[in-house]
């Protein structure tokens, strides 16, 4: 049984459910609007990456490269996209 | 079909290989999906007209279970992968099936979520807040629902078939959407509840 | 009869029911051909259940073809139009119609497929691979595309032409403005396309990426499947985009929503700012490949090796993101402040540093080679000039505070055709002359080929330089007529005889195709131009498995050094070769996705959920269904390398 359940993904789960807590906080306590957000881009991402490597196994091939390539492609393209995006219409309207 | 034997049994043919490597380029497709959604609901998202705002009708309590369902069956679903990989069908089979369960309970909650919207009067029509809100959860939700009925077919190929390099493949595969979808359930809970909420 | 009153078309035109009639000829005609000659088993055994990335691709290359000559009468409409003051030869509505419809077809149901259909052909042997990744979503892709482009082209004839232009922006292609089903068709039928295209986008990177002969490291690749690669991640990373801004749209039409109204919130700009983020890079997608085409035979015909591969390759890259960080010049007019606007100009001007780079490469690739002026040649020679004089306007267009004057003119026009024909459709000509004996056994007559480039280059300078000048002088865009008094009368009838000349240069084509199909030598073995890679190397015709035996890679030109070098390409034994099997699910899919989509744009709901499910019993049957492909035995392979003039050494 014990085998079934291995340690990495075991405190894989555990460290989740404390980032979740973490992000919580903004919710009950009463921060700044910088403070709050930087608090959620941070679990956030750590969040992400978490899945990416301990769970989805991004890493356990010689592809690793193409395959973190490519994430990371689209992760630039796509802060690229929000912010840009927020940058004329939000920032500079 | 050349086997190898060094390797885990969905990667173990060309093929294999190939499918899983081509579903981690489409996962990059699904990244910019997503982030297309978040891109106008950043921009729409103070954009009510004269309908509720998102701090009106945000509710914390169901938010939080559907956060913990999906975090507890991406772990679940992780862990019938482990299984597979130790040739235990019978465990990831069960593990599998908690997976969708727990993803079922998730998909209620939503669907619950969604008639109160309707109820405090945000529809899909009332604003351009409401549109890429209930857009951006809706996509995301029919991603799940779509998973509920492909994880449904593989586990009934798995009992079926039994552990084959191509139920291994696709059941590997299968793992890596339902990761990706909380990954993006993640971001819809901080950047659209949490900071809707703050 | 009321169910049917939405299928009539809202503005009708002799023109239209004309084009109702010869389209119900043309179906009668193919279907009696198709049985009188008794063909139906052989189309859908042969082609339409086909996996082989090499049918797919002329399938592509036959439907981009066709599409370019209806995209081809639109364009000489509007010219004609546009050839005299106060013409009345077209009425505005149709005039937006027609430029629509125009714009559409020939990006993406003629550039488009057409990049495909080389993609699909030639990617595979430069790499040396039996086919793709995925031959069956190959053949959905394909299919896709087709049932798109098939549903985009009944609009005219039932319920109505999209009207609100190729970018539809909001609130113009909202409801309110643009009433009939047309623009719901723009919307439908550019997502299921679109589709196909993403599929495409994944399929070639994992090909290129996973699939290369042995010995062919990423800095050995060919230079047209380095710009498919880097094409095809643009269009994973953008084609998203596009789907999620056309889904809000559909549901602005069809559901009532506020993206993009201009009330309850709803903001028009965000529809014009999704479509750029997709449609910039769109045109990168565009003009990659057909850079790497023009590389390929750029050192073909100069005998040299490609000058600058390093810098190819890292221009190509670097224009991948700079492609994504561009778009919002194409609204600078827009209303944003001045920083963004400085922000866009900026990174739009340093797109011109990796292409100009890309100039110099071809250049240098043509300095002191034995340059042979064939057909190919030509294009690729009379493409540097033009293209970079649409290059040097496109600098000028990207200085936000001069884009007040410039934006919406025909100046505007002007230049992005000037990018588009001598960058892509002289591309698509080239390739399909230098391919074309890989393709058919025989090769396309040079002297009729010369007369084509010819007519093509000289109507496409009469056609749009003088647009330059009436689009500085205020002649704007998408305007149907204009009064005497404003003088560009002349130019514009200038235009219109050069747009004259592009299509006798069109129909050459047709008639070069005939006349070799008639009368060009079948005996000109498998490699007539004395090329250097890889997919020169097989036979010709080309078999089903490409290659009897995995080719080995030694250097960028493999092919080149095996002939003068003595590299051994094929080292090792004959051995089976496994294929995969065809299939009928992806026409089939493809067909119900046309009914879905012609469902959603008359909204006739019980319909749409019926070929919904229908969908989705598709992908069912996929999933249970085993199909392990079969296997060529080695008998097989021997009797068809003999058959096709022996193994190949």
């Amino acid at each position: 049984m014990k085998e079934l359940f291995p340690a990495k993904q075991v405190m894989g789960f555990v460290f989740s459910l404390i980032l979740t807590a973490i992000a919580l906080l903004v919710y009950f306590l009463d921060l700044s609007f910088t403070a709050g957000l930087t608090i959620l881009v941070v679990t956030a991402f750590i969040q992400a990456l978490l899945q990416l490597v301990v769970f989805m196994h991004a890493g356990e091939t010689k592809d690793k490269w193409a395959i973190y390539g490519n994430v990371y492609f689209m992760i630039l393209i796509a802060m690229i996209t929000i912010f840009g995006t927020l940058f004329l219409f939000v920032w500079d309207m | 079909m050349n086997l190898e034997h060094s390797q885990p049994l969905e990667y173990s043919t060309k093929q294999n290989d190939l499918n899983i490597f081509g579903f981690w380029i489409f996962l990059g497709a699904e990244i910019m999906l997503f982030a297309t959604l978040f891109t106008s609901y950043f921009v729409l998202e103070n954009r009510t007209g004269s309908g509720p705002a998102g701090s009106e009708i945000f509710e914390i309590t169901p938010v939080l279970i559907e956060t913990l369902l999906l975090l507890t069956s991406s772990f679940v679903i992780g862990l019938g992968i482990h299984a597979m990989r130790l040739g235990k069908t019978k465990a990831m089979i069960s593990f599998f099936a908690i997976t969708l369960l727990l993803g079922l309970g998730f998909l209620s909650f939503e669907i619950f979520e969604f008639v109160h919207y309707v109820h405090v009067g945000a529809g899909i029509q009332t604003s351009a807040f409401t549109a890429s809100l209930l857009t951006t959860l809706g996509t995301h939700g029919a991603h799940v629902t779509f998973g509920l009925f492909w994880g449904t077919a593989i586990i009934l190929q798995v009992k079926k078939r039994g552990l084959t390099p191509e139920t291994a493949n696709k059941s590997f595969i299968f793992s890596l959407y339902w990761h990706f979808l909380d990954v993006v359930w993640i971001f819809i809970f901080s950047f659209i509840y949490l900071k809707g909420m703050m | 009869m009321e169910f049917f009153e939405r299928f009539a078309i809202p503005h009708p035109s002799p023109a239209i029911y004309a084009s109702m009639v010869v389209i119900a000829l043309t179906v009668v005609a193919i279907i009696a051909g198709l049985t009188y000659f008794k063909k139906w088993g052989y189309l859908w055994r042969e082609w339409l259940t086909t996996v082989d990335h090499k049918r797919l691709g002329l399938m592509y290359i036959i439907s981009a073809i066709l599409m370019l000559f209806r995209g081809g009468v639109d364009a000489i409409m509007m010219r004609a139009q546009l050839a005299t003051p106060d013409s009345k030869l077209l009425d505005a509505q149709h005039y937006n119609e027609i430029f629509t419809t125009h714009g559409v077809v020939m990006i993406m149901f003629m550039a488009m497929p057409f990049i495909f259909g080389f993609m699909n052909y030639i990617v595979p042997l430069q790499i040396g691979a039996r086919d793709v990744a995925f031959p069956r979503l190959n053949a959905i892709s394909f299919w896709l595309f087709f049932m798109g482009a098939m549903l985009f082209n009944i609009s005219f004839v039932i319920g109505g032409s999209p009207d609100a232009g190729w970018t539809s922006y909001f609130p113009l292609a909202g409801t309110d403005f643009s009433e009939s089903v047309g623009t719901n068709y723009y919307m439908i039928a550019l997502q299921i396309s679109g589709l196909g295209s993403l599929m495409t986008g994944i399929n070639m990177i994992t090909t290129i990426l996973k699939m290369r002969a042995p010995g062919m490291t990423l800095m050995k690749m060919p230079m047209f499947t380095w710009s498919t690669l880097v094409a095809n991640l643009i269009i994973v990373t953008v084609f998203p985009v596009l789907t999620v801004a056309l889904a809000m749209g559909t549901m602005d039409r069809l559901f009532a929503t506020n993206f993009f109204t201009s009330s309850n919130g709803g903001m028009d700009m965000l529809w014009a700012n999704l479509f750029w983020v997709w449609g910039h890079p769109e045109v990168y997608i565009l003009i990659l490949p057909a850079f790497g085409i023009y590389s390929e035979i750029i050192s073909t015909f100069s005998s040299k090796n490609l000058y600058g591969y390093t810098s190819m390759v890292a221009s190509m890259v670097i224009i991948s993101v700079l492609s994504c960080l561009v778009w919002a010049h194409h609204f600078f007019t827009m209303g944003q402040g001045a920083a963004s606007n400085s922000f866009f100009s900026i990174t739009t001007m340093a797109i011109a540093v990796p292409t100009g780079v890309k100039i110099f490469n071809w250049l240098f690739t043509m300095w002191k080679g034995k340059i042979r002026f064939t057909v190919p040649m030509l294009y690729s020679i009379g493409f540097i000039p033009l293209f970079t004089i649409g290059g040097v306007t496109g600098v000028m267009l990207a200085m936000s505070a001069a884009d007040y004057q410039y934006h919406n003119t025909m100046f505007l026009v002007a230049h992005f055709h000037n990018t588009i024909i001598p960058g892509v459709v002289f591309a698509m000509l080239a390739g399909l002359t230098y391919y074309w004996p890989k393709m058919f056994g025989f090769m396309l007559n040079e002297r009729i080929g010369k007369w084509t480039f010819w007519a093509l280059s000289i109507g496409f300078v009469l056609a749009f330089f003088p647009m330059y000048i009436t689009g500085l002088d205020g002649q704007a865009r998408r305007m149907y007529t204009y009064s005497e008094s404003t003088g560009f009368g002349p130019l514009n009838m200038l235009s219109f005889i050069g747009a004259g000349i592009m299509a006798i240069g069109f129909v050459l084509i047709v008639y070069n195709i005939y006349y070799s199909i008639r009368y060009a030598p079948r005996n000109i073995g498998s490699d007539p131009w004395d090329a250097r890679t890889l997919e020169w190397a097989t036979h010709t015709p080309v078999p089903e498995y490409n290659f009897a035996i995995t080719p080995a890679v030694n250097s960028i030109e493999p092919f080149w050094d095996a002939k003068k070098k003595k590299h051994v390409l094929f080292p090792e034994p004959l051995k089976k070769i496994h294929m995969p099997n065809n299939s009928g699910m992806p026409f089939i899919l493809s067909a119900i996705f046309f009914v879905w989509g012609f469902s959603f744009v008359f909204a006739i709901w019980p319909l749409l959920i019926i070929s919904t499910l229908g969908i989705f019993a598709c992908l069912a049957c996929r999933s249970f269904e085993n199909d392990h492909g079969h296997y060529i035995s080695l008998e097989e392979i021997e009797e068809t390398e003999e058959k096709l003039g022996g193994a190949k050494k």
